[in-house]
């Protein structure tokens, strides 16, 4: 299923990318849409980051179209995005404050915005006496806050977030979601990258899942639903309920019992049924898979240890 | 062509350097050490010349034997001398405290040594025996000159100056082979005192995991120039600190520290040799800069980087070691090797240019191979850069360097 937006953040095509001999993604196409949080998921080594890096410029694509902000991306447009890679640091040896003030004067500001900012984001994150600290005297949650900071600075268009929370201790967890909630509010874009099936779930309007370097799904998470997993059904009834060709019976507890349609069978037939055949019904929830049972069904046994190959 | 965010890559370079305690320390103490030795110099050298001035002219009682019949009497008579035949009683008046010295003047003063013999006075005082020994030799040479020139001619150093031809042509003088040389002297420099911090800094966004979110904002062509220029601010930087007590001391304590008075007029630059040597110089410079990230971008942590580096320098000195042949043979089958060998042409053709014995066709090839391997060099650079700090602590494998050189 291939979605082309009309006026899409980012946009890939027939992407393409191959280390030597290995084929680290194969075909992969997909839009990121103005204003959306786009999950992008996959195994380790599903070529996730690899993909990311291509997109910013850092790899050269072997074959393929790879866009943000409608060209391929240079870093003349890096002052537009946040990005947040899976492998973090800053320059430790260097005081807070000139490494922000740096980071913010590479993304197009002037000395004195970046300093300002820099200074108003430290008071924010109780982190002002800080500011002439060298970075590694700083705790790593500490360090992690400067590292949002940078990757926040310049009110950033799109945001690129490889393992947002990876690493990131509770505290730093809520303030990095709330925060990328604030740039959301200002119609900012976010790409992320993740493990956490209930962060996607919470926060992503649409996905992606990448397998052996191609999609697997794609679209909203509604649609990955109904495309993946069977729908299951709960239903409350003092009833015993019957054998049936239009469903198989999952689980029988008492007072409730689960049923699964069969394929081309709809909820609302089989509710027609059972209310036809004189039960009960207390309730009746039909419940689309989770995200996390359709990842292990897309996945399989994977080895989840497998360094990401990217 | 501009760069996007050049600058900032640079002023952020220098700074930080700039801000570094350790970076002053260990430029400062390389001016103070010289500072502190040419100090000592100076107050040695004022105190010596005090007390020899004193001594020369001071007045005791002694005796002295001549063999050399030199000896003017009186002039002896003057310092308080008086001639004795008898060394081995004068000698015995000295040791007895009786006589506060006695000089035997041997027959030939060039070959052999006057013999002084006195009461001790003191470590800083006994140098007045021989000073007034050999003042009273000096004047009594002269009065036997009897001219004032023909003792200056004797005693001072004739200035002379030579002339030689080649091929008709006047040939080079000490004064002409000085004045390109000196680019080895900034090469050296530049590439020991440099080369390790461009490793050390070429890493430090690999070691440090920032190199994602660098090259999102900038291009890795104006990371790695942003970095050489920024070390040459700093090499250029240190250089002057590193030279400031040496022109102190050459403009205000020449005579304390009885330097030579250099003759800069006899340096004659030349524009085709001085220009040759700073091509060579920059086209050098960008290949073993340009090496030096290479070899940064491929490994995992500096102290690896550190063993390449000493290989690199290495290769530097290799001319040194054929010098002899550079300068008396330079068409030898391996001093064309070497000085068309790219990592041992820039000293060895700075080394000929200097010398006269680098035609202007060698030059040129030397000069056009070293910019264009420079450039290569520098162009993988960037690409290995690209790649190789992706993979953090790992080494970069001849596979994956090999992907990168492909054209895409």
């Amino acid at each position: 299923m291939q979605i082309l937006a009309a006026d899409p953040v980012i946009h890939i095509e027939r992407f393409q990318m191959k280390f030597g001999k290995k084929v680290v993604i194969e075909d992969l196409s997909f839009d990121v849409i103005r204003g959306e949080t786009f999950g992008f998921l996959g195994s380790n080594g599903s070529g996730k980051t690899t993909t990311l890096r291509a997109l910013l410029g850092i790899y050269q694509p072997t074959a393929g179209l790879l866009q943000v902000f409608g060209r391929a991306f240079s870093p003349e447009i890096g002052g537009k995005l946040g990005y947040l890679p899976e492998e973090r640091g800053l320059y430790k040896k260097e005081t807070v404050i000139d490494v922000m003030t740096y980071f913010g004067r590479l993304k197009g500001m002037t000395r004195e915005a970046s300093h300002r900012w820099s200074v108003g984001y430290l008071e924010r994150v109780a982190l002002a006496d800080k500011a002439k600290m060298r970075l590694d005297k700083l705790s790593s949650g500490q360090q992690q806050k400067v590292q949002l900071g940078v990757t926040l600075m310049n009110d950033p268009e799109l945001l690129i977030l490889d393992e947002p929370t990876k690493g990131f201790d509770p505290v730093n967890r809520r303030l990095l979601m709330d925060m990328v909630e604030e740039r959301k509010k200002d119609g900012a874009t976010v790409l992320m990258v993740t493990h956490q099936m209930d962060e996607v779930e919470r926060l992503c309007d649409r996905l992606i899942l990448l397998k052996d370097g191609r999609s697997r799904a794609y679209g909203t998470v509604s649609e990955i639903q109904d495309q993946f997993g069977k729908e299951s059904i709960l239903i409350k009834t003092p009833d015993l309920i019957p054998n049936s060709s239009q469903y198989e019976v999952l689980l029988r507890g008492v007072g409730e019992t689960t049923l699964q349609p069969v394929d081309g069978v709809k909820t609302e037939i089989i509710l027609r049924e059972l209310v036809e055949s004189g039960l009960k019904i207390q309730s009746y929830v039909p419940t689309k898979p989770s995200l996390e049972s359709i990842f292990i069904e897309v996945y399989g046994n994977e080895d989840q240890s497998d360094e990401d190959r990217s | 062509m501009k760069r996007h965010n050049l600058p900032t890559v640079i002023s952020f370079e220098v700074l930080r350097t700039f801000k570094r305690r350790t970076f002053w320390i260990g430029t400062l103490l390389v001016p103070f050490a010289i500072g502190a030795i040419l100090g000592l110099n100076i107050i040695s050298n004022s105190l010596g010349a005090k007390t020899s001035e004193s001594q020369k002219d001071a007045r005791f009682t002694f005796e002295y034997a001549d063999d050399s019949g030199y000896v003017n009497a009186d002039i002896a008579r003057v310092f308080g001398g008086r001639v004795t035949s008898d060394s081995e009683a004068a000698i015995a008046a000295v040791k007895s405290g009786t006589l506060d010295a006695f000089f035997h003047y041997p027959k030939d003063p060039t070959r052999d040594a006057i013999q002084s013999f006195g009461v001790d006075k003191g470590i800083f005082n006994n140098g007045k025996y021989g000073a007034v020994a050999g003042q009273i030799l000096k004047l009594s040479a002269e009065q036997s000159i009897g001219n004032r020139t023909l003792s200056t001619l004797v005693i001072n150093r004739l200035d002379l100056k030579s002339i030689t031809y080649k091929g008709g042509k006047e040939s080079g003088n000490l004064g002409d082979v000085i004045p390109p040389l000196l680019f080895i002297l900034i090469f050296y420099f530049v590439i020991v005192l440099l080369g390790n911090q461009m490793l050390t800094s070429t890493l430090e966004e690999k070691e440090n995991r920032v190199t994602e979110i660098i090259l999102t904002t900038l291009n890795p062509t104006t990371l790695i120039t942003g970095k050489i220029l920024s070390l040459f601010v700093i090499g250029v930087t240190q250089m002057l600190v590193f030279s400031l007590p040496m022109v102190v001391s050459f403009i205000f304590f020449r005579n304390d520290l009885k330097i030579p008075n250099l003759d800069f007029s006899s340096l004659h630059f030349s524009f085709v040799p001085m220009s040759i040597g700073l091509l060579i110089l920059i086209a050098g410079f960008t290949l073993f800069m340009g090496t030096l990230v290479a070899v940064g971008a491929v490994m995992p942590t500096a102290k690896e980087a550190g063993q390449i580096f000493g290989v690199v320098v290495t290769l530097l000195f290799i001319p040194f070691w054929s010098l002899s042949l550079v300068a008396s043979n330079p068409d030898s089958l391996l001093v064309r090797i070497i000085t068309f060998f790219p990592y041992s042409a820039p000293v060895t053709a700075m080394m000929r240019n200097g010398l006269g014995s680098l035609s202007s066709a060698q030059a040129f090839v030397v000069i056009a191979e070293l910019f264009i391997l420079g450039a290569l060099v520098l162009r993988l650079a960037v690409r290995l850069f690209r790649y190789g700090s992706m993979e953090y602590s790992k080494r970069v494998s001849v596979r994956a360097i090999v992907s990168q050189l492909r054209p895409n």
